[in-house]
């Protein structure tokens, strides 16, 4: 199994991929913190607009890493949802497979050296953006000429946050078995990709018209993924204005929100699992 | 293993190595039941099915190196090597994508070398390959065999078989039509031309001995497919109801007549 985890690894760090998406995910990271920027200065500099209030905060190095954390819990599950469905699928699309399999370790250690090694890379990916939003941070307040002050950082402070990464981390893994699930069932990248990524774009459209919709309807988005990504997201220290999405009535609870998702790890892995296994490696 | 498409060579090969689940049967590697434990088996073979599939965006040391990784304890050395035997070492930085059809399948080649195997298995090692990189894949096949390890060769080229193999099964419908070698299944099918004055008679005669397996008049001649020591009872069958023959040809009939004959004259599904 270290092996296979050990090659597995190997292949992302040489796939140009993996670095796309590594620096893609910082790139966003950096360009929303330098409009954040320009948004506050707007802000400032319009008093009578009424946004300064709540503009004002926005700069503050303490909410920077639950807000990256907080972006992270969407543009990360798509790189996520990207990078697993893309490293399962293209072994069909390349027919690579077979070559793998025939090296003599089982389809079982295979499929879990995969999603372990791309775990990995989505650990690193979260943790090296949460590093740049947090140097954005710092960088745009010494151009905002506020004075840097880091005596928010308590133990309390780093707690909540190192929960919180690994809460983002929570979040982006129903995401990211979807994706492998419908790269193994249709033996390619694309259907992984697309389902992923296409859900994690769609369901928040759809959340507030079933909502609006009232009866059984309404009940159905407490079991989908938006509502309980929200109800997690919402344990983080982040100051409200940067909330997206949350603020529900009916919201679900942050126990029922794990369970829900936790779920749809354990039925999409389970799935993908079973079909990898069982599946004839053909064509 | 020889057949047309469809015959169910790569399904086979599918099935020893653990890729394609046998609905009924059982295969036996090595002396033992693939079920019972199939990696043990898998460890001492080396395989290239169909075309070679490797990761483009890897150059051949690469890919080779990441399929050691997940081997174990295969040096660089060994990839060196294997590069070398193929004769890709000077190409082994180039990406995968950027190789040729040939180049490939000689990486394929090379992985199947990787672990030392005591088996190797080919299948349609020449697909898609120019003249040259089929002569060169044709030479390469029988110095893997003199290294002490069995080579299988997957082909539905008549020709190929016969210059590379020393055994060969006919399949064809998922049926082994027959498995031999292949010297022993050119003289168990090796024809007869005889010409005599009265063929019809000598068809007659002959029709009826049991090792005759077919007989037809061509061209005036009377073609049997007979086996080749059996040449001099022939003739004497003939001599004993007054039938001389002018001519007894001893014809080879080569693996493609075999095939066609085996096959029943169409080696297509």
């Amino acid at each position: 199994m270290s092996k296979l985890l050990h090659a597995e690894l190997f292949k992302l760090r040489k796939r140009g991929m993996t670095w796309i998406v590594l620096f893609v995910t910082m790139g966003i990271i950096v360009i929303i913190n330098l409009l954040l920027y320009a948004i506050s200065r707007i802000a400032l500099s319009n008093p009578g607009s009424g946004g300064m209030s709540r503009m004002v905060n926005i700069l503050d190095i303490s909410a920077s890493i639950p807000f990256s954390l907080s972006m992270l819990s969407s543009f990360g599950a798509v790189m996520a949802v990207i990078l697993i469905a893309s490293t399962v699928g293209n072994e069909y699309n390349w027919r690579t497979l077979r070559i793998a399999l025939i090296s003599g370790k089982g389809r079982v250690q295979l499929l879990a050296a995969k999603i372990i090694s791309v775990a990995v890379v989505v650990i690193i990916l979260v943790a090296v953006s949460l590093a740049v939003g947090f140097i954005m941070s710092i960088i745009t307040n010494a151009w905002a000429g506020n004075s840097l002050d880091f005596s928010f950082f308590t133990a309390s402070y780093g707690w909540s946050q190192f929960l919180q990464f690994w809460r983002t981390l929570f979040i982006i893994l129903p995401f990211m078995m979807m994706g492998l699930l419908f790269a193994v069932i249709g033996r390619s990248a694309m259907p992984g990709i697309a389902v992923g990524v296409g859900i994690l774009f769609l369901e928040p459209i759809l959340t507030p018209l079933m909502r609006a919709a009232g009866g059984w309807v309404a009940e159905i988005p407490s079991y989908l993924f938006s509502a309980n990504v929200n109800a997690i997201n919402a344990l983080s220290n982040l100051p409200r204005v940067f909330r997206f999405g949350g603020g529900s009535q009916q919201a679900p609870s942050t126990i029922e929100a794990y369970l829900v998702l936790g779920a749809y790890v354990v039925v999409f892995t389970a799935v993908a699992f079973y079909l990898f296994r069982k599946r004839d490696v053909t064509g | 293993m020889l057949g047309p498409n469809g015959a169910g060579k790569s399904t086979i090969v599918g099935m020893i190595l653990n890729l394609v689940t046998p609905t009924r049967g059982r295969i036996e590697v090595f002396g033992r039941d693939l079920k019972d434990n199939p990696w043990s088996a898998l460890k001492k073979i080396g395989a290239v099915i169909e075309s070679p599939a490797f990761y483009p965006y890897l150059s051949g040391r690469d890919n080779l190196e990441s399929l050691a990784i997940s081997i174990g304890d295969i040096s660089r050395n060994r990839i060196t090597e294997v590069l070398e035997r193929v004769n890709l070492l000077s190409r082994a930085k180039d990406k995968y994508s950027n190789y040729s059809m040939g180049m490939k399948q000689r990486l394929g080649i090379a992985s199947t070398l990787l672990r030392d195997p005591e088996l190797i298995i080919l299948d349609e090692p020449t697909n898609g390959l120019d003249p040259a990189g089929m002569k060169e894949i044709r030479d390469l096949i029988p110095q893997l065999a003199h290294e002490n390890r069995a080579v299988i060769l997957c082909s539905h080229l008549l020709h190929e078989v016969e210059q590379v193999c020393t055994r060969v099964a006919i399949l064809k419908k998922g049926v082994t039509l027959a498995d031999a070698s292949v010297q022993e299944l050119l003289t168990n099918h090796r024809m007869m031309e005889i010409k005599v004055d009265d063929t019809e008679k000598a068809l007659k005669i002959l029709s009826g001995l049991t090792w005759v397996k077919s007989t037809k008049i061509e061209n005036g001649y009377l073609v049997l497919e007979a086996p080749a020591e059996n040449a001099s009872l022939v003739n004497k069958a003939l001599a004993e109801q007054g039938i001389f023959a002018s001519e007894l040809i001893q014809r080879n009939s080569g693996l493609e007549k075999v095939f066609l004959q085996l096959t029943g004259g169409d080696g297509r599904e």
